[in-house]
């Protein structure tokens, strides 16, 4: 079907890509994502896709073995292009072990928040620096920096490492101490926003619309053609 | 058409481009306004209404389940239920369950798996010393043609800085003016297409990634929210007096048919990219498929400005694999500028995005486009972006560099090759300030409603509104859902709508919504019948 993504690909002329995916050997127009080529093989599509190319979502992870490799490594499929003789498989999304839970709104004072991060992570101390949530990262991050910094108290440091990450979770499913480093991340980040974010220019306008100084006329000339 | 090296000789011209009649050129060039692109729709209380072909079919069409399909199913409880798992249904869910209902989320894909976490550019709220909530309320209408509901933008305007400060509170970064401090320091802000200051709040260009992950990590951690993804809604459920009641789910993971009963139900499925109406690429995620509209309409919800859907101008014509993709209007916020071929500008870059569209596929349809390996498009020129402000690709348009990097140039280099693609919904299911639908017990949010934007979106009024409309469809839902547990719940509207279809002359063997686009190799009908045929 024409409108399918990447469907110009087909009519290059060029020879098509052999890969095997999930166990399907199949044939990859030239150019083509690992996404692109499941559906261009017509094989069915529900999961382990969202945004199908941005590389945002962090849905399609995959792990990839290339030719003449002897490791495999993960990527998301949206953003990685078929090679000649890749073996691929598609990685599900497993429910998290446990819920490191917290109440943002209860963190009143800013002097013990510190001290959360012990007591909501505390397999972070635990950390093997076995490297092995680095490699499974495909946005590069460097998340086992990111775990000393944070056992170290370093917050707003540690949590900026984790400014692009996706959520794709590949780091919670390869780390042996369960340390849940990207939902760690995200506790820094959502505290120290939370806590110390105050622009001054937001303030000052929502006291205007709470006065009343900031009212909207409805029919003013500036709403009608 | 002029060859992609030839393009990239010509000596690009910065002086500014010829004023245009804007109005021709929506006419004459903008995909709504196509010979054939529209039909009026034939039944439904929306009978009457312009609407792109593609869509009518589906809001025209009979329903994939019918009584025996649901007989005997399990039936899961709930004070609210939340439809889609993007920003407006995380955010409506969140407001829910912290007013102390009982809310289940049901979402197609997993939760976050959405247009929201693919949103670039930022977000609006006026904030500025310069600016002012009558000026965003007077740039939202004017860019929509006047057409939008006065009442609705008005509420999201006002609740523009608050949910900003909600947004915060959540846990999301924003970015402040370079050196500024994090108490008291003034907030960035870009002029968005359109707009008459600068209003668009942003964090770096992925803005809906940080939103995102801020709200999905707060639902899965209240208290009261049960989320169940992967099991698209296939059709609603009603009681004997019309009321939404809940509804019907296919859990993909055992393909089994599931029922969900509640005291209200917010919709917040999204737009409808995927639809690739008139032949477009889109900037959408895989799940865009127009199905809560299809779903709300079949019980009675009104429509409004369905037949106006929002090009967006710069999605990548090539390479082929990323065709679609967008690259966001931050590029040309900055001062990126566009030229077609023969290194001419052709169009204001910052005016409203349907007059950008349409002027770049004038440039196409009349011979002025650049070619590469046959993909046709205009050249948004990047290395003259980064000339004018060393290091601005490295730093402020990340996302941008990105995108460049995975095509497989550098963009201080070259140029993109870029063609207006699919991109949002500008109307909807029609809602009130509370987001209540004309279905009682039935509420909308997001990209799904209409009303807000009229017959073009200002860049970052969606973010907003689905922040502002979140907020008010959730605690609006919480207050309908206080009454009784409805009783006789099933799919008594169906019989009415089959007679319709009927009286107009429509087939009954046509089946919506279509959850998943054509080319995912799906057969849901035959996924269901199978089911029942177990
Ligand atoms: C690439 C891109 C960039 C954008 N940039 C900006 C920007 O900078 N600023 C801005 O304001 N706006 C931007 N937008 C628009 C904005 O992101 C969206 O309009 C908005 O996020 C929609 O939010 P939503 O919650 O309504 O829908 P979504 O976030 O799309 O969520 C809808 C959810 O419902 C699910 N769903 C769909 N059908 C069903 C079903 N049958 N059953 C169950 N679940 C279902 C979907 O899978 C999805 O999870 C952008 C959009 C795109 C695509
Ligand atoms: S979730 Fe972990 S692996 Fe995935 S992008 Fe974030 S840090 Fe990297
Ligand atoms: S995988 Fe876990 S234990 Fe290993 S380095 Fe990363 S955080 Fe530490």
């Amino acid at each position: 079907m024409s409108l399918a993504p990447g469907a110009g690909l087909a009519d290059s002329g060029a020879m098509p890509i052999p890969i095997i995916i999930d166990g399907h050997a199949i044939e990859a127009p030239p150019g083509a994502s690992l996404i692109q080529a499941w559906i261009s093989a017509g094989l069915p599509l529900t999961e382990n896709v969202g945004c199908m190319g941005q590389g945002v979502c962090g849905a399609c992870r995959v792990l990839v073995r290339r030719e003449g490799e002897r490791i495999a490594t993960a990527a998301l499929a949206c953003e990685t292009r078929a090679e000649a003789g890749m073996q691929v498989a598609f990685i599900d999304h497993f429910p998290a072990r446990r819920p490191h839970a917290y109440d943002l709104a209860a963190m009143g004072d800013s002097w013990t928040a510190l001290g959360q991060v012990d007591a909501v992570f505390p397999e972070a101390k635990h950390c093997r620096h076995c490297g092995g949530c680095d490699a499974a990262c495909p946005k590069g991050i460097e998340v086992q920096k990111a775990v000393t910094l944070a056992v170290e108290g370093r917050a707003l440091a540690a949590g900026a490492l984790f400014d692009h990450c996706v959520m794709c979770n590949l780091c919670v499913a390869a780390c042996p101490e369960h340390i849940a480093p990207a939902h760690l991340g995200q506790f820094l980040r959502r505290m120290a926003n939370s806590l110390t974010l105050r622009p001054g220019d937001l303030i000052e306008r929502i006291r205007q619309i709470e006065d009343g100084s900031q009212a909207i006329d409805l029919d003013s000339p500036g709403a009608a053609p | 058409m002029i060859a992609w090296d030839q393009a990239l000789a010509a000596p690009r011209d910065p002086a500014p481009p010829l004023p245009s009649d804007r109005d021709a050129l929506l006419r004459g060039f903008h995909p709504d306004h196509a010979p054939g692109a529209m039909e009026r729709l034939r039944v439904g209380v929306s009978a009457g209404q312009p609407c792109p072909a593609a869509l009518a079919d589906l809001l025209q069409s009979n329903a994939l389940v019918e009584d025996v399909d649901i007989a005997g199913r399990a039936m899961r409880e709930a004070e609210v239920l939340v439809l889609g798992g993007g920003g407006a249904g995380c955010i409506a869910a969140l407001t829910a369950a912290r007013d102390g209902a009982r809310v289940l989320l049901v979402t197609k894909l997993r939760m976050g798996d959405g247009n929201t976490v693919m949103a670039e550019g930022g977000i609006q709220a006026a904030v500025g010393a310069e600016d002012s909530l009558q000026r965003h309320y007077e740039d939202t209408l004017r860019a929509g043609h006047f057409r939008a509901d006065k009442a609705l933008v008005a509420a999201m305007v006002r609740d523009g800085p608050a949910s900003i400060r909600w947004l915060i509170q959540q846990g999301m970064g924003f970015d402040l003016e370079e050196g500024e401090d994090r108490i008291g320091g003034h907030l960035l802000r870009k002029k968005p297409g359109g707009a008459t200051a600068a209003r668009l709040l942003s964090f770096r260009d992925y803005t809906g990634l940080e939103l995102m992950r801020v709200i999905r990590e707060a639902v899965l951690l209240t208290p009261g929210i049960t989320v169940l993804e992967r099991h698209p809604v296939v059709e609603l459920l009603t009681d004997p007096h019309g009321r939404c009641a809940g509804a019907v789910l296919l859990e993909l993971g055992r393909r089994e048919i599931v029922l969900a009963r509640a005291g209200a139900v917010v919709l917040a499925t999204g737009g409808a990219g995927r639809l690739h109406l008139n032949g477009f690429p889109t900037s959408n995620h895989y799940g865009a498929t127009a199905d809560g509209l299809v779903l709300a309409y079949r019980l009675g919800a009104g429509l409004r400005e369905v037949e106006s859907f929002q090009y967006h101008p710069t999605g990548i014509a090539w390479p082929p694999h990323l065709a679609g993709t967008l690259i966001s209007e931050a590029a040309r916020a900055a001062g990126g500028l566009l030229f077609n071929g023969l290194g001419q500008r052709f169009v204001d870059e910052l005016a409203p995005r349907d007059v950008v569209a349409a002027a770049i596929l004038r440039e196409i349809a009349e011979g002025r486009a650049a070619a590469r390996e046959g993909c046709e498009g205009v050249l948004l020129d990047t290395p003259g972006l980064e000339a004018a402000n060393p290091g601005i690709l490295a730093k402020r348009l990340v996302t941008l560099s990105h995108l460049a990097h995975r095509a497989g140039f550098d963009p201080a280099r070259e140029p993109f090759l870029i063609r207006p693609t699919l991109h949002y919904q500008n109307g909807g299911i029609a809602i009130d300030a509370e987001g209540r639908t004309a279905v009682p017990g039935l509420f909308c949010a997001g990209e799904a409603s209409g009303g807000l934007h009229g017959l073009n979106r200002l860049m970052g009024n969606a973010l907003l509104e689905l922040v502002a409309f979140g907020r008010r469809a959730g605690a609006a839902a919480v207050e309908a859902a206080r009454g009784d547990r409805p009783r006789g719940v099933g799919l008594t509207h169906l019989a009415a709508w089959e007679r319709g279809l009927v009286a107009a002359g429509l087939p009954l063997d046509r089946r919506a919504p279509m959850v998943f686009p054509p080319y995912g190799n799906v057969d849901l009908a035959a996924m269901l019948r199978q089911r029942v045929a177990a």
